[in-house]
């Protein structure tokens, strides 16, 4: 418990208060008679008596002959009073209180404390940290290494000198107003149509999206990729797959992030005619030669490999190779890199395996079948409850939520996709795992969360399904209800870990009391992109949210559109962007 | 509920069904007593927001299935909101950055394909002209080899011999 101690101290004032959060604070005198009672630490005798379950539910260590001092029952309902440990069942606890005057006992079977006199369960700061330390101290959760934590530095606005005003003026010329339409200063800026160059609205859609994505578009508009510095550092360097140039000088120099930021330039400058991305769609042939063909392909697909492609020429630039998922390597993954974090957990002795790995986006997958899904969801989570000696009822909370407020409309949502994402999920007794604990194979559950959520979240939707049998893949064209704002919080590795240990009140993990997370995990969607059709013959559109309103860019066409429009449309992949920014500390020192 | 003592179960279906209400009780308080502790902690999702966009969602189908609402209409022959028109088919013509011809904006995928030598039915039509010169090489070796000649093709020929 001494490690943990310096977590608890500044805490218990916070806890104790009567402005915390805890409605029945004022309502439990019994619990703070007994606290004063026992003094500092007062639940660190309970401490060594509680028993950490192996798939993470605390227990009150007990003999197998436990039972009821007043009626000879056994558990699991029980309670053992704190203050003389006398164990009661529930109709009898509260006659031993009256006796003793002994208030708080605590549950046996889920320790949880109760207080006789109110009748309710109550909630304690200390004793949750005693179950945390009995819990910690068998599997300690390490995070990355090489995920420090920048320090967080307060926004300072700028405005610039009278020398850097000189500079700007001599240099610059002001982008002219647009010359069409009534009023061309209710155009938003970087709106402009994208020709189909032949079956090429999967490449259209995603540009667009990007050319949106507010930190990929503000780091290209602030020239941050310059191309005439690109272009002199890369004279020498020959690309990766450059099979067509050889000695042809034109075709030296490959560099998406140029290539994008000549679309941004023609989008952002004024002119609104649809622009051809031709050299863009060369380039990025010559960069993904298996997907070069005139036939359609998958804008997801399409999504990753310029990402890639990004990645690729913006590393070679640098020395030292950056660690995976911090995002310091490029642009690409600075804004859309996050880290994922999967557990496979022994359910028979609780060693839990943890790898972390960086993600770019998160693929969902549709409920299985629309139908029977609010059964087949109940059906395994009492399935888990009857196996599990955890009881996972946590899994079944969430089932019975997203049950509950998709029942009545039986629709698939992205929340309950990103539920279905992060539950414990049972493997086959085909997948056994090797538990290092027990030495055997053993069945096991897996549980994903998200360690580290990115700047932008992009959520693709597989709605593309693959039947072995048939040997065929069809598109699921099944309504999807994504929501305008999300709160990611709940998939949060944190909240995931904090679940699983019984929601107590002190962090598994380090990162979780940090205030500023509560807010980054608030994100915007501002970008959709739909499809239409199905697998051979199909078409992309992408909407995009502008300050507060929608556009619809279909290829060249750009037409304003309500919100009832993107609402209903058919989503594949959706991008969601925090909505507050934070700075992180400079890792060089800026002079002036 | 009382709890009777166990001297008091007499049949099996009285114990099975102790047993079962016990199970059911405790599954029960399991669950109420998480519930407790999220909402007592405020750890709960919100869910005013999202039955406040599963509301507009349900409103905005409502309104889209009703006939007079436009909905995605097929915008290729409409007005875009700068108050342009466009062709079906991208009209601007440029170079191609490969071989430097004029290309029609439309068509300039399918151009840069077989411009690359990139695709299915580019590599087809290679294949198809290796393989017919191949051919051609063959009948003239046999025509050449049944005149019985040992030089093999460059010197004098019956003049049907052909540039390979």
């Amino acid at each position: 418990m001494s490690s943990s101690d310096h977590k608890i101290r500044p805490n218990l004032p916070y806890i104790n208060s009567q402005e915390t959060q805890l409605p029945a604070e004022s309502q439990k005198p019994h619990l703070l008679g007994l606290r004063s009672q026992l003094g500092p630490s007062p639940f660190r005798s309970l401490q060594d008596h509680i028993c950490i379950l192996p798939l993470g539910r605390a227990s009150i260590l007990r003999g197998v002959d436990i039972q009821c001092g007043s009626c000879g029952l056994r558990p699991p309902r029980l309670y053992a009073c704190v203050s003389c440990a006398a164990v009661e069942c529930g109709e009898h606890v509260r006659s031993h209180a009256e006796e003793t005057s002994h208030h708080v006992a605590v549950d046996v079977d889920r320790a949880e404390l109760f207080c006789c006199e109110c009748g309710d369960q109550v909630y304690d700061g200390d004793f949750d940290a005693a179950v945390v330390s009995a819990a910690i101290g068998d599997r300690p959760v390490p995070p990355p290494e090489n995920l420090k934590k920048r320090k967080r530095v307060d926004y300072k606005p700028w405005t610039p000198d009278l020398k850097e005003q000189a500079l700007i003026a001599e240099n610059t010329t002001p982008l002219p107003t647009s010359q069409l339409g009534s009023d061309p200063g209710s155009y938003p800026q970087g709106l402009r149509g994208l020709s189909n160059l032949g079956n090429t609205c999967f490449m259209n859609s995603v540009l667009q999206a990007l050319l949106h994505t507010p930190p990929l578009r503000n780091y290209f508009v602030s020239d941050l990729h310059n191309k005439f510095y690109c272009e002199r550092e890369n004279k020498t360097i020959v690309t990766r797959k450059s099979e067509l140039n050889k000695a042809d000088s034109k075709n030296v120099q490959l560099c998406l992030a140029c290539d994008f930021d000549a679309i941004l330039s023609a989008a952002f400058l004024g002119d609104r005619m649809p622009y051809s991305p031709a050299k863009f769609l060369y380039s990025w042939w010559q960069h993904a030669s298996d997907l070069a063909s005139y036939q359609q392909q998958d804008a997801h697909e399409f999504f990753i490999s310029i990402l890639d492609g990004i990645h690729e020429k913006l590393q070679k630039d640098r020395y030292k190779p950056p660690s995976q998922g911090s995002g310091d390597c490029c642009i690409a993954h600075r804004v859309f890199s996050g880290i994922l974090r999967s557990d496979v957990m022994c359910t028979s002795c609780g060693f839990t395996s943890t790898t972390y790995d960086p993600c770019i986006d998160i693929s969902l997958d549709l409920e299985p079948n629309q139908v029977d899904s609010a059964k087949t969801s109940a059906k395994t989570s009492a399935k888990t409850s009857s196996k599990t000696s955890a009881k996972s009822s946590n899994s079944v909370k969430k089932d019975a939520n997203s049950m509950n407020s998709a029942q009545n409309t039986s629709i698939s949502t992205l929340v309950g996709c990103l539920d279905r994402f992060t539950r414990p999920e049972r493997l086959g007794s085909d997948q056994k795992f090797f538990c290092q604990k027990c030495q055997v194979n053993q069945e096991s559950l897996k549980q994903m969360s998200i360690k580290k959520l990115p700047m932008v979240s992009c959520f693709h939707i597989k709605r593309f399904e693959h039947s072995p049998i048939r040997k065929m893949s069809r598109k699921i064209d099944r309504y999807l209800q994504f929501p305008f704002s999300i709160d990611m919080a709940p998939y949060l590795s944190s909240s995931i870990l904090k679940s699983r240990y019984g929601n107590r009140m002190f962090p598994f993990d380090e990162d979780e009391q940090d205030a500023s997370s509560e807010i980054s995990s608030q994100f915007e969607l501002f970008a959709v992109i739909t499809h239409s059709g199905n697998l051979d013959a199909g078409h992309y559109v992408t909407y995009l949210r502008l300050s507060n309103q929608w556009y619809k860019c279909d290829d060249a066409w750009i037409t304003r559109v309500n919100d009832d429009i993107v609402r209903t449309a058919q989503g594949y992949m959706m991008f969601y962007v925090q909505k507050m920014l934070y700075y992180g500390e400079s890792e060089t020192a800026v002079a002036g | 509920m009382s709890l009777p003592k166990v001297d008091d179960i007499h049949t099996n279906s009285e114990l099975i069904s102790e047993v079962f209400n016990q199970l059911l009780d405790s599954i029960i308080v399991d669950v109420a007593s998480e519930c407790h502790r999220i909402t007592k902690l405020g750890l709960d999702r919100n869910l005013d927001e999202e039955e406040e966009e599963l509301r507009l969602f349900a409103e905005a189908r409502a309104r889209s299935s009703d006939p007079s609402h436009s909905g995605e209409s097929n915008s290729k022959y409409v007005v875009d909101m700068f108050g342009q028109t466009h062709p079906p088919i991208a009209s601007e013509i440029f170079n191609c950055m490969n071989c430097g011809r004029s290309i029609m904006a439309g068509r300039f995928a399918p151009h840069l394909e077989k411009c690359m030598g990139k695709g299915r039915k580019a590599r087809q039509k290679s294949t198809r002209a290796a393989q017919n010169q191949n051919s051609k090489g063959s009948t003239v070796s046999n025509r050449l080899s049944n005149g019985g000649s040992a030089n093999a093709g460059h010197e004098y020929s019956n003049g049907t011999y052909e540039e390979a």
